[in-house]
């Protein structure tokens, strides 16, 4: 008998070779991008033409404007990320990989693309809410970093509960439910963040706990994801 | 070359109020091939899915063991070769990406696919999704040999394939065995496997 | 809790309970600052909030020991706990709510200890959700558990938040900053033997619905 090839390549490259296939296959049929990119649209469009006709002052509109830049994210976010998993089990790709893979460097391969698609989503929503609704960013420094730091931080979340709602019944509706409670911290900060960022405010200790909670974030659901993978 | 061995005793699976397994129990030295027949229903692929670790049994205990060393229920996963109807590749992915994917995550040599692809005679340039179902059945072959596993699980694995296919797969399994591997092979009706084989019939 | 003690139990707890309402009408004076009799609610209220956020923890314990040792009975207790909790919680809030009505004219206020509560209510909410849509025994122990340490993950979080977007009108802790008991002693009193009421009422609560969990997983296995 030959000698055994090792089983499992290391793990970063495991989590490259992950990393990589998802786009390859994203972008041969640019699902996930198209439907992060039309609902983001659509909803900016809606958003700003809600508040255009009513000529909304740039003083009453201000303090509003951070928390629907955020739900606009929130609610692509919930219907492009999830995908990552759910069209695993769905396509019974999923065994394949159950059997081939190592839990933490397949999750972390897909938290990565995850968040590769919030930034994306972000660069583009972004620009375009600013100049939609005139909003004038007084610390663009502050307001990138939440960008990065927040959206970094949905990705996560989004991530472990997106393979906890592959494997159940009602998925779409199922994620938003549990996704609410746990990314509330982060939209709380981000919305402060971003609130300062148009105001030319410094960020306190907003940010400092900003990136705590993604640093938590991604670390338990390292530790998670594996019991969450395999029974 | 140190011993690989399988022995799974009192297995039980129930799926709410439906018991598919009822204290299975078998041994599969090095070299055998068990088959498992049944009907359908009979907890088969159950069985075969609780011996690769894709399925917790609610009791019973699985033992593999590999070059002296006892794997557990992760171990179990990387190393067995399994071949079933509701293994599926990407579409988007032609079977060679899918191969140099799978081989990246295995540690595998991409020659490794090659050869394998071209024994089984699979085009390897094709979208996985073009392929016929006897073609993905040839790459599950392929896809389940890619890292040399020591037990093969084999549910229904002839399935789909023409003559060609057949022979050429009953070659890779004899090969396998000569060489000391281990499987274990369910079908709904026994299966002429080229060789005396110990027989557990479920159900 | 198939002791001989158990009916006795049952017993000292009703009576206990009966002395604790009692005693929140007509022993323990009323609160300072409070409009009418509406003080009379803290000796429900707060015990409820209390145990509602011990049933958080709890459930986060005993799913961490279903995923340590995997045995059923852990995830049954887990599952307990959050159904449990979220009564308690129901009625804390809506005993807040009823309260704030009183004092300050609306039914929510932003103040943070509100929005604690509505959260851990959200939580125990969407954590009962996953449980029912998840039709295997072993997934639906194993997803739980997990969804139950995140929440536990994530929760502290929310001290610092919560803080940051609400402002207070609760009235003052009972344990100021100086660390001393800050109330009048018949008050003290009542509350502190509501609160063990509270306590008692929700573990023996949660044995019986352990206990009912298992005979159905039993018959189930029959």
């Amino acid at each position: 008998m030959p000698p055994p090839t090792s089983r499992s390549a290391d793990w970063l490259a495991q989590a490259a070779a992950v990393f990589a296939k998802e786009w390859r296959c994203e972008l041969r049929t640019r699902y996930a991008l198209n439907t992060l990119a039309l609902f983001a649209v659509t909803t900016l469009v809606v958003v700003s033409a809600g508040l255009g006709p009513l000529g909304t002052s740039a003083a009453e509109g201000t303090p509003v404007l951070p928390v629907l830049l955020w739900l606009i994210l929130l609610f692509a976010a919930a219907a492009g990320l999830p995908r990552g998993f759910v069209q695993e089990e769905e396509t019974h790709t999923a065994t394949a990989l159950r059997l081939a893979a190592t839990p933490s460097a397949l999750f972390c391969g897909k938290l990565l693309y995850g968040a590769s698609l919030m930034l994306a989503l972000e660069a583009l929503v972004a620009p375009l809410f600013l100049a939609l609704v005139q909003l004038e960013v007084a610390a663009p420094g502050l307001f990138a970093a939440t960008l990065l730091a927040g959206g970094y931080g949905l990705a996560a979340a989004s991530t472990l509960i997106a393979a906890m709602i592959a494997q159940a019944r009602g998925r779409s509706a199922l994620f938003a439910v549990l996704a609410f409670p746990i990314t509330l911290p982060l939209l709380l900060l981000v919305v402060e963040l971003t609130r300062n960022a148009v105001a030319g405010e410094p960020a306190g200790g907003a940010l400092t706990q900003l990136l705590l909670y993604d640093a938590t974030v991604t670390v338990a659901s390292m530790m998670l994801f594996p019991v969450v993978w395999n029974p | 070359m140190p011993a690989a061995s399988l022995r799974f005793t009192g297995l039980r699976r129930r799926f709410g109020r439906l018991a598919v397994l009822e204290g299975v129990s078998g041994a599969v030295a090095e070299g055998e091939a068990l088959l498992v027949t049944g009907p359908n229903g009979s907890g088969k692929s159950t069985l075969l899915r609780c011996l690769a670790g894709l399925l917790a049994p609610d009791a019973g205990t699985v033992e593999l063991t590999e070059d002296g060393r006892l794997l557990d229920a992760a171990g179990r996963r990387r190393s067995v070769g399994y071949v079933a109807p509701d293994l599926a590749f990407y579409e988007e992915l032609t079977a060679s990406e899918n191969l140099a994917f799978f081989g990246r995550l295995r540690g595998a040599p991409p020659a490794r696919g090659q050869e394998l692809l071209a024994r089984l005679g699979l085009p390897a340039e094709r979208q996985a999704g073009a392929l016929s179902s006897g073609m993905r059945q040839r790459l599950r072959w392929v896809w389940a040999l890619l890292h040399r596993p020591r037990l093969l699980l084999l549910d229904e694995p002839f399935q789909n394939l023409d003559a060609g296919g057949e022979a050429a797969a009953r070659a890779l399994l004899a090969e396998h065995l000569a060489a000391g591997g281990l499987a274990v092979v369910a079908n709904p009706s026994p299966l002429e496997l080229g060789r005396a084989a110990p027989h557990l019939a479920l159900g | 809790m198939k002791s001989r003690f158990a009916p006795a139990f049952k017993l000292l707890l009703w009576a206990w309970m009966c002395l604790v309402l009692a005693g929140a009408f007509f022993y323990a004076p009323l609160a300072a600052g409070f409009l009418g009799e509406s003080s009379r609610i803290l000796f429900f209220h707060v015990p409820m909030a209390w145990t509602a956020f011990v049933a958080f923890l709890a459930a986060a314990v005993w799913s961490g020991l279903y995923l340590a040792r995997r045995e059923p009975r852990h995830d049954r207790a887990a599952a307990a706990a959050v159904e449990l909790g979220f009564v308690f919680c129901l009625l804390a809030t809506v005993t807040g709510a009823m309260w704030a009505r009183t004092m300050w004219g609306a039914f929510w206020n932003w103040d943070p200890r509100q929005v604690s509560i509505v959260l851990v209510l959200i939580f125990y909410g969407a954590y009962l959700a996953l449980r029912g849509a998840v039709e295997d025994r072993e997934k639906r122990a194993r997803l739980g558990a997990v969804y139950a340490l995140l929440g536990l993950v994530v929760a502290p979080f929310f001290f610092w938040v919560v803080p940051r977007i609400t402002f207070s009108l609760h009235p003052d802790s009972i344990v100021n900053t100086r660390g001393t008991i800050d109330m009048e002693s018949r008050m003290l009193q009542v509350l502190l033997a509501s609160w063990v009421g509270f306590n008692a009422l929700f573990f023996w609560l949660h044995g019986l619905r352990c206990r009912l969990g298992a005979l159905a997983d039993r018959r189930l296995e029959a």
